[in-house]
């Protein structure tokens, strides 16, 4: 069984384009965000568990249905999705790592290529995916701070920095503050990094890859072990070509950033990198990053 | 780690999150905050669902006018004329064809999901009337 390649990075760091375009790489196979590794085991997808970030909705599951209905049913309908549905219902008590392992061994030879941001909110989530695959390859893609936090603040206005408790204390008064996930989140990557292997892990800029795919991609594919022809490469340049770089049907309709769904196509583009140093556009004070932000951005080659 | 781009291996510290780590759970744990705290992080919570609410809202008001969406979603397709403009990008026609299949995707769903509640709705009513009219022949 081809061990899989997973994507690590907060929300908002361009995970779903890279994750679709590393997908078409005619050796892989690109997933949607499956959020298995969010709980134990599979039934607590439906079932939810205890605490603030708990995964109980049905749009977590989306992205797990699309793919059972794409990989066993040859297509995603309001049909294969109600199959997907009886297949995960059989497979209830199954821990969430026998799933994954069940869908790469069922797509083998090819390399399965998944991210789902929510993994990286516990530090536990990201053991056991390594432990569920112990030869697992891990990109770590990071984003500039400002960038990330002013994306991530766009959308659904900022709930995920609730939901990672990305808040300021400030005299009186309580303050999402979206760079406190951004760091935070970082953080456990980094420190789940460190039972990793060297060899199986990597860490990429995504504005890097965005400015210069052809090499990038060409990069991160032998690194895995793929190909890195000029076919492959050309393949990987067009993410809207994935069987989930749209939505699903109406049974199924997400798993993945709507964002992306409603427009997968890559243009290329040069993503500016503001200053880490100057006041940022989420904050009414007028003031910055903070300097363990400063820090841990300038580790990631951002100035 | 891979030599693609060399970066220094930053060195990990303490998270920034005010809210404790519950050490059972190993998750953020609200309830272990100061009360004062807790008070000032739930009121900011309260602010933030209103505003979602309140934005939600405005959307919903929008799709309320589905055909004058649509009418503005086509117009950069024509010209003051009626016609395509001769230099439309490729990209913007694909994507403003993905756009109207979603509108076409959504309003099916929203048709099906409305047939589906009649024929519940349906087998609801006869339901009543048959029991209705049983009671009435007992009588």
């Amino acid at each position: 069984m081809a061990a899989p390649l997973f994507l690590l990075a907060p929300p908002r760091s361009y995970t779903s384009l890279v994750n679709a375009m590393l997908g078409q790489h005619p050796e892989a196979f690109g997933l949607p965000e499956l959020c298995l590794f969010n709980v134990e085991y599979l039934v607590e997808l439906w079932r939810g568990s205890e605490g603030p970030i708990s995964e109980n909705g049905a749009v977590a599951r989306h992205g797990l249905m699309r793919a059972l209905a794409e990989i066993y049913g040859g297509e995603q309908t309001t049909a294969t999705v109600n199959m997907a549905r009886a297949w995960a219902g059989a497979r209830e008590h199954w821990t969430s790592a026998q799933v994954f392992q069940e869908i790469v061994a069922k797509i083998h030879p090819l390399v399965a290529v998944e991210k789902s941001p929510s993994y990286t909110m516990t530090v536990d989530r990201l053991r056991w995916m390594l432990e569920a695959f112990p030869n697992a390859r891990f990109l770590h893609l990071v984003r500039h701070p400002v960038g990330q936090c002013k994306s991530l603040m766009a959308i659904n206005e900022g709930a995920f920095a609730i939901k990672v408790e990305a808040i300021e204390f400030r005299e009186d008064v309580c303050v999402l503050e979206p760079q406190i996930a951004w760091y935070d989140l970082n953080l456990n990557i980094l420190e789940f990094l460190e039972s990793v292997p060297a060899e199986q892990q990597i860490r990429m800029r995504g504005e890097d890859i965005m400015g210069n795919p052809q090499k990038y991609l060409a990069d991160i594919a032998r690194w895995a072990g793929l190909r890195s022809d000029p076919d492959a490469i050309d393949e990987m340049m067009h993410p809207e070509r994935s069987p989930f770089a749209c939505f699903g049907p109406i049974n199924a309709l997400f798993g993945n950033d709507p964002n992306f769904l409603a427009g997968p196509t890559f243009r290329p583009n040069k993503p500016k990198t503001p200053s880490l140093y100057d006041p940022v556009p989420w904050r009414d004070d007028g003031k910055g990053l903070y300097p363990e932000v400063i820090e841990l951005a300038q580790s990631f080659g951002y100035e | 780690m891979s030599d693609a781009p060399v970066t220094p291996k930053p060195k990990i510290t303490k998270r920034l999150s005010p809210v404790p780590i519950n050490p059972e759970t190993k998750r953020s744990d609200p309830s272990m905050l100061t009360q004062h705290q807790e008070a000032l992080r739930q009121a900011m919570i309260n602010v933030f669902t209103a505003q979602k609410a309140r934005r939600s809202l405005e959307r919903q008001v929008q799709h309320i006018s589905p055909n004058r969406n649509l009418a503005e979603g086509i117009k950069i397709l024509f010209d003051d004329k009626g016609r395509p403009p001769p230099n439309a990008p490729l990209e913007d026609i694909v994507e403003e064809r993905r756009r109207l299949e979603y509108h076409v995707m959504w309003f099916e769903g929203l048709l099906a999901e409305l047939k589906n509640r009649l024929v519940r709705t349906r087998e609801v009513e006869e339901y009543a009337f048959e029991m209705l009219s049983q009671a009435t022949n007992k009588e």
